[in-house]
């Protein structure tokens, strides 16, 4: 198959996250975190050098900051509700994805979307305008998953931080493509998945919590402090109750190591390549519509939305699959960015590689779009 | 060996082992070991294990930013 839904779940695991995961299981298995025998304290050291390796990878000052989570969607709940009371204002894109939306609109907090234009400059001051003196955090996604849209974090960090108020990134999209420096770019509160750029497993993700949260949404065993009915919200072990994902924990350590090796520039360099020969491809496909004006170098991670006429996109997506090619069709989870490109009707197909592409897939992929495009009539 | 162990208490593993990290650097001799409910009112936990010297050790441990509840004094059951 040729696998272009890499913005889903990567399709392919590197040997360093299938190794890593296969040692958790034959050698590591006892509850990390709750007995002091060999076996169990091996099985905790292996879970902080993780944290420590992500800690390093995204900027953080130490492991201490690290929380693992099933997912990135579990991580981003954690900092809404955790950190949010009821009275705070929160900013957050027109870009996100449902995984923000949803618990947002759930808390009821009083919240603005700053939309994100072609503009960095625009953009900024987009954020910037809305706000308020209750304003308790700027949130917003590292890079959009319908558009492939790069958000000037950085600046958006420095914005937040000027103004007093906390910044949160949600870095499904960007992690492991895009370089993201938590110190640097005053991220208090960074959102990961694990199972997308960093090519580990699915349902592991990370919040890395530079400033405390002092709500925990998910209260149990954690291995200490149990004579008390209180869990306290000590990171990241109140943060992690009942026994946590060993195999993913060790899976996504693995994927870390693999995208060292391989260079983040790297990666995004080639992904970039493709998404870009992809992009210039579809351009020329009778039919074919594309919702960004341009696709440059260091304003896109390598994500591309398009339509075929009035084709259905799921049905393309289906037609694409027919040819063993796997595509995402629909609205992606993010009903926001598609409404920001006017595509909420008709979603849009996505095609997103990963650093196991090749441009022969890409070519093949294109002259496949292409037969769909003219033997289908509007 | 040291007929005496001190246990400072961290509470969590992640300061356990953190704290363990930073004194071993330091070329002190450290492990990491698991504490029941001694009366102070934690129940289980965690805590860095150290044979000497343990004013010097807290103190690399709190400029290290490792959280520290409590430090025990214990026999070094040697067996």
């Amino acid at each position: 198959m040729i696998y272009l839904d890499n913005s889903a779940t990567t399709g392919r695991k590197p040997a360093e996250v299938i190794l890593a995961v296969q040692k958790a299981l034959n050698e590591l298995s006892a509850n990390p975190g709750r007995s002091g025998h060999k076996k169990g304290m091996q099985a905790t050291t292996a879970i902080y050098r993780v944290r420590e390796r992500v800690a390093d990878f995204f900027g953080a000052e130490g492991a201490e900051q690290v929380i693992f989570t099933s997912g990135c969607t579990a991580a981003v709940n954690f900092v809404l509700k955790g950190v949010l009371k009821r009275t705070d204002h929160i900013i957050v894109s027109s870009l996100e994805h449902n995984a923000v939306m949803r618990p947002l609109v759930k808390t009821g907090i009083n919240y603005d979307i700053a939309e994100v234009s072609n503009s960095d400059e625009e953009t900024l001051e987009n954020f910037k305008r809305l706000i308020k003196p209750n304003t308790k955090m700027v949130f917003c996604t590292a890079a959009s998953n319908v558009t492939g849209r790069i958000l000037p974090i950085e600046k958006i960090g420095e914005i937040a931080k000027n103004h007093g108020i906390l910044f949160g990134v949600d870095a499904a999209q960007g992690s492991g493509v895009i370089e993201i420096d938590m110190k640097k770019m005053n991220i208090d509160y960074l959102c990961v998945a694990g199972h997308k750029g960093l090519y580990a497993p699915m349902g592991i993700g990370v919040l890395i919590a530079r400033r405390g949260i002092e709500n925990t949404l998910l209260e149990g065993g954690t291995g200490s402090n149990s004579e008390s009915f209180d869990s306290g919200n000590t990171i990241p072990e109140d943060f992690e109750s009942g026994t946590v994902n060993l195999p993913g924990i060790l899976g996504l350590g693995g994927g870390i190591d693999f995208v060292k090796r391989k260079g983040v520039k790297n990666i995004y360099n080639h992904e970039f390549s493709l998404a870009k020969r992809l992009y210039n491809g579809i351009s020329k496909i009778p039919l074919a519509k594309l919702y960004t004006d341009g696709f440059e170098k260091g304003k896109f991670v390598p994500v591309v939305s398009f339509n075929l006429g009035k084709m259905n996109s799921a049905e393309v997506a289906d037609l694409l699959n027919r040819y063993n090619i796997a595509a995402r069709g629909g609205l992606h989870c993010a009903p926001l960015a598609h409404s920001s490109i006017s595509t909420l009707k008709s979603g849009t197909v996505r095609l997103s590689p990963s650093v196991f592409n090749t441009a022969g897939e890409i070519d093949f992929t294109l002259k496949v779009i292409d037969k769909i495009s003219r033997t289908r009539k509007d | 060996m040291s007929a005496k162990k001190y246990l400072i208490v961290t509470g969590t593993v992640t300061y356990a082992i953190k704290g363990r990290d930073i004194l071993r650097k330091q070329g002190i001799k450290a492990n990491v070991e698991r504490i029941l409910s001694d009366g102070a009112n934690t129940g289980c936990g965690y805590s860095v294990a150290v044979y000497s010297s343990p004013n010097k050790a807290v103190e690399l441990l709190k400029l290290g930013g490792v959280k520290i509840l409590e430090v025990r004094e214990k026999l070094n059951n040697i067996s």
